[in-house]
């Protein structure tokens, strides 16, 4: 069946099976690598992307039910010239060990910023919950997403 | 910005043809009608966050999906003078995010907080959760304290379950083949009532319980407890309401609850099983300290 969705601001079509999942369509469809699969259960969230407004695990989702959805991927937030606040903060902060959960942890952060510019530490523990990282990083994790919100909140957004 | 997707062409590699197994009714006509033409062959989907684990881990085959996320009409919720009609396709996440919930059914305002992760409460519903029927599922308890009714659906017209009566066994319910749940009814109270949720888990986030424990209390005029719910969830093999603990509670204020005596009840009228998420013993001990707790919070609210 063919679906119509709105992948990082650009339309895109795509035929697909009922249970393709959205992090297949991403990834081998459309070809954006940038997001992960680790657990494929919904576990650990290394597949995250923002659906809708709304962080879900792209490998808990079916293809269709994504038909006519916004979806917002790593892709979407910046790239090598211009990087994204958040992803500005990862990087300065040494967030980032293997990388592997960095993708997720960057969108469940972009989503927990969207929504609340100045969140406190318990508030960010509690966005970034669904997202395991393996090296365990996670103050320096944490402290990139103050970080990011001090750079947010003096108009950088990217 | 946009720039590395627009690199991309679609590549239609692993995905292809193939439209005829995907259902998705938008009206509760077309749901009906669908139902009538596959009723067998059909697995229903809701939120997806147990579904999917399970049939991408091949425990068994879908043909055909049933979604039901696209019927806008299960996914109201109304308030009415005398009760509040809950669509089971309402996520954890506006469960938890909308203030009326909170005012008016604390204890299942907490537990749809206390679901799995912001990803999985943003996709998981309130009907998955019932229909599931996990012992272990976050929102059963405060909906059996809150002497829910669920409306059921299916071509043979409509009927209403208590949901007392609607659990069976683990993952069993009363539910019948071409039944789709459609709401679930919390009648309001006038009175004055006040609640606890309490769930033990072994992390604090996407943790499914060890052991939880929901808690209300209704009041009379001078304060005396006239109606109390004590369920406890992942302690048997449905959601356990305690009926001997709550009838030691009844006709008693607050100041008056000897809650070492109830929390014993508790712990001796569960039927615990050994699990990987603790042992029997185990769960009986923390069944007592829970029920302490969850006391011990009514009555400092």
């Amino acid at each position: 069946m063919k679906i119509t969705l709105t992948v990082n601001g650009q339309k895109r079509e795509v035929d697909v099976k009922p249970h393709t999942r959205l992090l297949d369509l991403l990834r081998e469809d459309l070809g954006l690598t940038g997001t992960k699969e680790g657990c494929g259960k919904g576990e650990c969230g290394a597949c995250t992307v923002i659906m809708n407004n709304k962080v879900v695990a792209s490998c808990l989702v079916l293809a269709p039910q994504a038909d006519g959805a916004e979806i917002q991927t790593v892709e979407g937030l910046g790239g090598k010239e211009k990087l994204h606040p958040i992803q500005q903060s990862f990087i300065e902060t040494g967030a980032v060990q293997c990388g592997f959960c960095i993708p997720g942890m960057i969108m469940s952060s972009k989503k927990l910023l969207d929504d609340n510019i100045n969140p406190t530490k318990e508030e960010i523990k509690r966005g970034l919950s669904g997202n395991i990282c393996r090296c365990t990083g996670y103050i320096k994790i944490i402290d990139a997403v103050e970080e990011a919100s001090r750079k947010m909140k003096s108009g950088g957004e990217g | 910005m946009k720039k590395q997707s627009k690199n991309v062409k679609n590549k239609l590699k692993t995905s292809g043809g193939d439209s005829r197994n995907y259902f998705r009714p938008q009206t509760k006509e077309g749901l009906m009608q669908i139902l009538g033409d596959y009723e067998d062959e059909l697995t229903v989907i809701a939120g997806g966050t147990d579904l999917l684990v399970e049939h991408f881990d091949q425990l068994y085959k879908i043909d055909n999906w049933l979604d039901l996320n696209w019927i806008s009409e299960f996914k109201e919720i109304k308030i009415y003078d005398d009760k509040v009609e809950i669509g089971s396709m309402v996520t954890h996440e506006r469960l938890y995010k909308l203030d009326k919930i909170k005012e008016l059914f604390p204890v299942l305002q907490q537990a749809a907080a206390d679901v799995g992760s912001p990803q999985i409460r943003s996709r998981g519903t309130i009907g998955g959760n019932i229909v599931t029927s996990s012992p272990a599922g976050d929102l059963l308890p405060p909906l059996l304290v809150y002497d829910a009714k669920l409306k059921i659906l299916s071509q043979e017209g409509e009927r209403v379950v208590d949901a007392n009566e609607f659990f069976t066994g683990p993952k069993q319910n009363v539910l019948e083949k071409g039944e789709i749940v459609e709401k679930v009814i919390l009648p309001l109270r006038d009175e004055k009532y006040k609640g606890a949720w309490v769930k033990v888990g072994k992390r604090k986030a996407l943790v499914i319980s060890s052991i939880s424990l929901a808690l209300n209390l209704v009041f009379d005029e001078d304060n005396m407890i006239k109606e109390s719910r004590i369920c406890v969830g992942s302690a048997a093999p449905t959601p356990l309401r305690i009926k001997k603990a709550e009838e030691m509670l009844l006709n008693k204020k607050l100041s008056k609850i000897k809650i070492d005596q109830v929390a014993q009840i508790v712990a001796d009228e569960i039927s615990p099983i050994d699990d990987i998420r603790g042992t029997a013993k185990y769960r009986r001990q923390v069944a007592f300290n829970i029920t302490n707790s969850a006391l011990d919070e009514v009555i400092n609210q």
